[in-house]
């Protein structure tokens, strides 16, 4: 019986007249309908995107072509010749992918990613799509990997459907608890999906940070630790931003020997002795170069490396230990990771330089109090004056509530700051903060004359005036949530100073 | 003059910027010549309700809860009921208000006792309505998110509240307050709060002393005058304060369409 209305009639007709394989054949080939709408509905979408100049199209396409057809993700990924990798955690998985994907592409693998921002499991379905043919077919040559960065909600969900072969966790902080709630919850799902995986699966972890390190606890993956053993950059107690303090294995107090920043640390428990596990990939000697970069002696199961970085801070020469660790696990020389850190541009906020007018600006996008905290030393630990403009919105992406930055170490900055401005639809909450964190101008007048003023919403014209402020040869700092960023961004973008970030992630590519 | 601070476990219950609140008391006692003391009482110190003038406790963990209900019960139990007994000003934010209650019932359906300040109880969500809580949706559907605004006498107090759990005041307690926007107690009887002498729990983070200086001076002057009697204090200028309070007030009666809306969808 020919089905009326079928899609395909000619083939339709065909398997009608094959009564005993009909029912399966037509499944599948309903599937393959299915499948080949999804992918080239979602291409229509990102052509339309952005030929409408309405940013890059990377979320939508997936979403929509997930819609359609729900398992097509899930085949996509199995698609992938040599399988995929996920990245995620708090802070630094975007440069920690960055790094990856550089390494991976240096040894001659074609490496599929998701750009910037686009860390949902839509964001991800769009870049496979776009690499499928007009019948849903993934079209990559044999030498094709998977490099995706992952949100931290949404890593169960990656882990089911794209059984990757690699996990990489960098670290997880205090981050938007109106959209993530607890860490330990965090935590909690994380240490659910990873019990599911099996051996063929590797997990590079964070062995500083002790809720990362005790997923290696209960998984039967195989577990590689990452970390840093060099003591010079030890502080003397825990920061208040610190959100694990306590054994995640009997509750008790954790005893730190060395703590790096926020819970990050070399640590044991003193109730029931678990402790931090001994890295196979340690970085032994780390030297910070101010905001210029960094240098790490790193061990590795391949001998001892070198690890040149252009990005500053000790949580980035982290991330590229993490890239480090990972790269290996996938059979790529930690020489090509040396070569991909050097060449690393930095990605969407991430110590991102602006020439304006012969003056100079470092875009650093600022989420939670660890991310800040570190920031702020960076910016403090610079040489020459200081100019700061700092920028806080409160939608979504931000995070809706901004109780945050009373938990960020404003008062560092007290008396060092020569220029400082705020912004952002939350400027108000800015200057608050910084008064009480008494926050003066170093000039002598009672305040930076920039904060006396009505604070300015308008995080555009807020950088304007402070770039004119900020003589030739200073930088100007911004440091400034999501959404504040973006849009700034989007206005440097337009007025020719930067190029637009998914233009950039296909630059890169 | 000095007012000692009792900030309660300020390394597992301080989550939601509620340390905030102990930089606010500080410097507008310091800003009018007050002396203050902070006295960190981690589990297993002890509360001397002759020494503290003012106890502050935050937000914390689901998973904290055991350990603080146990040493709430056992080591600080007694000094805590004396104070606020006494007069002493208390302010209890979020998992602070819920264990200060008689009971609290957990997510999993377990009942963790209180301390019995407040008369009131408390029920997470997910317990009421037999949610199993193994995904984010499923955590965000339980919880209580977003600005919260409370009318508290004749003012106004703006702040964000994030909880799990509903509160139920019971036969004699006095709320804090009346909700006007969000959920406070339990979104269904419109109260937010408990107020016990001087002692008031709250949902109210933000935190909700810096936008909120009345609420502040409030409970400094409480403090005070169980000590040293009747106190005045001095004004202060509070433009910065206020300004930043009404831009709150603007934001949570807003309805932000189109960073909500990219963001339901997966973008950012």
């Amino acid at each position: 019986m020919k089905a009326l209305g079928e899609t395909g009639g000619s083939q339709a007709g065909r398997l009608a007249g094959e009564p005993e394989a009909s029912a399966p054949r037509r499944r599948a080939w309903t599937t393959m309908t299915a499948r080949a709408a999804a992918v080239n509905a979602g291409k229509t979408v990102r052509f339309m995107s952005r030929a409408l100049g309405r940013g890059g199209g990377t979320t939508l396409p997936g979403h929509l072509a997930d819609r359609i057809d729900p398992g097509l993700v899930a085949a996509l990924a199995r698609a992938l010749p040599n399988g995929c990798v996920l990245i995620t955690g708090t802070n630094g998985k975007t440069t920690t992918t960055r790094i990856m994907a550089g390494a991976a592409r240096a040894s001659g693998l074609e490496v599929i990613t998701n750009p910037e921002g686009s860390n949902m499991l839509s964001g991800i379905a769009t870049s496979l799509l776009v690499r499928a043919n007009r019948l849903g077919i993934l079209e990559v040559p044999a030498s094709a990997i998977g490099i995706f960065e992952v949100d931290e909600g949404a890593l169960p969900a990656a882990i089911e459907t794209l059984s990757p072969r690699l996990v990489v966790i960098t670290n997880l902080f205090r981050d938007q608890l109106d959209r993530y709630f607890e860490v330990d919850f965090i935590a909690h799902l994380w240490q659910r999906a990873l019990s599911k995986v099996g051996p063929s699966t590797t997990v590079v972890l964070n062995a500083d940070d002790p809720q990362v390190a005790y997923l290696g606890e209960g998984t039967s993956a195989r577990v590689m630790y990452f970390g840093v053993e060099d003591r010079q950059w030890a502080r003397p107690a825990l920061e208040h931003a610190a959100d694990s303090r306590r054994c995640p294995e009997c509750s008790h107090d954790l005893l730190y020997e060395l703590s790096f920043y926020a819970h990050l640390g070399h640590y044991a428990c003193k109730e029931c002795g678990w402790r931090r596990p001994d890295p196979r990939f340690a970085a032994w000697k780390v030297q910070l170069q101010g905001v210029e970069g960094s240098e790490s002696h790193v061990s590795t199961p391949a001998g001892d490396r070198l690890l040149r970085l252009p990005l500053p801070g000790l949580y980035n020469a982290c991330n590229a230990l993490a890239a480090a660790a990972a790269a290996s696990c996938l059979g790529v020389d930690p020489d090509l990771v040396q070569v991909a850190a050097q060449a690393t541009m930095s990605a969407f906020g991430r110590f991102e330089r602006v020439s304006v007018g012969g003056k100079q600006a470092v875009l650093l996008l600022v989420k939670n109090p660890t991310g800040f905290n570190e920031s702020l030393r960076l910016v403090l630990s610079a040489s020459g004056q200081r100019y700061l403009l700092l920028g806080l919105n409160s939608n979504g992406p931000d995070g809706r509530d901004v109780s945050w930055i009373w938990d960020v170490e404003f008062e560092a900055c007290a008396g060092r700051i020569q220029y400082l401005a705020v912004s952002g639809h939350r400027a108000s909450d800015l200057a608050l903060r910084l008064k009480y964190a008494g926050v003066r101008d170093p000039g002598g007048r009672p305040e930076p004359a920039s904060l006396a003023a009505p604070a300015v919403e308008d995080i555009v014209a807020t950088f304007f005036t402070a770039i004119e402020q900020t003589p030739r040869g200073e930088t100007l700092y911004v440091l400034a949530s999501y959404t504040a960023l973006w849009t700034l961004r989007r206005e440097l973008v337009q007025r020719g100073y930067l190029a637009p970030f998914f233009r950039q992630a296909e630059v890169a590519r | 003059m000095k007012l000692v601070l009792g900030y309660l476990y300020p390394s597992v219950m301080s989550q939601y910027g509620d340390r905030g609140n102990v930089l606010t008391i500080q410097k507008r006692c310091q800003w009018r010549g007050i002396d203050v003391e902070v006295d960190h009482l981690e589990l297993g110190d002890r509360v001397d309700p002759d020494r503290v003038d003012l106890l502050l406790v935050g937000g914390g963990a689901d998973t904290h809860q055991r350990l603080v209900c146990d040493d709430l019960l056992h080591v600080k139990g007694d000094g805590i009921r004396h104070a606020v007994e006494d007069g002493a000003a208390a302010f209890a934010v979020c998992a602070g208000y819920q264990l200060w209650g008689h009971y609290y019932k957990t997510a999993t359906g377990d009942e963790l006792p209180g301390l019995g300040v407040f008369p009131a109880h408390t029920v997470h969500r997910a317990a009421q309505t037999g949610t199993k809580l193994d995904t984010i949706t499923k955590a965000g559907s339980v919880r209580a998110v977003g600005n919260l605004v409370v009318r508290w006498g004749s003012r106004i107090l703006v702040g964000f509240e994030n909880h799990g759990g509903r509160t139920y005041l019971e036969g004699g307690a006095r709320p804090f307050g009346r909700v006007l926007a969000g959920s406070g107690n339990n979104s269904e009887d419109g109260w937010e709060g408990c107020v016990h002498k001087n002692a008031i729990g709250t949902y109210m983070h933000g935190p909700a002393f810096p936008k909120n200086p009345a609420l502040a001076d409030h409970l400094i002057k409480t403090a005070l005058t169980r000590r040293y009697g009747s106190v005045t204090l001095d004004r202060l200028d509070d433009a910065r304060e206020i300004s930043a309070q009404h831009r709150a007030l603007q934001q949570a009666t807003a309805k932000s369409g189109r960073w909500r809306r990219l963001w339901s969808d997966g973008v950012g």
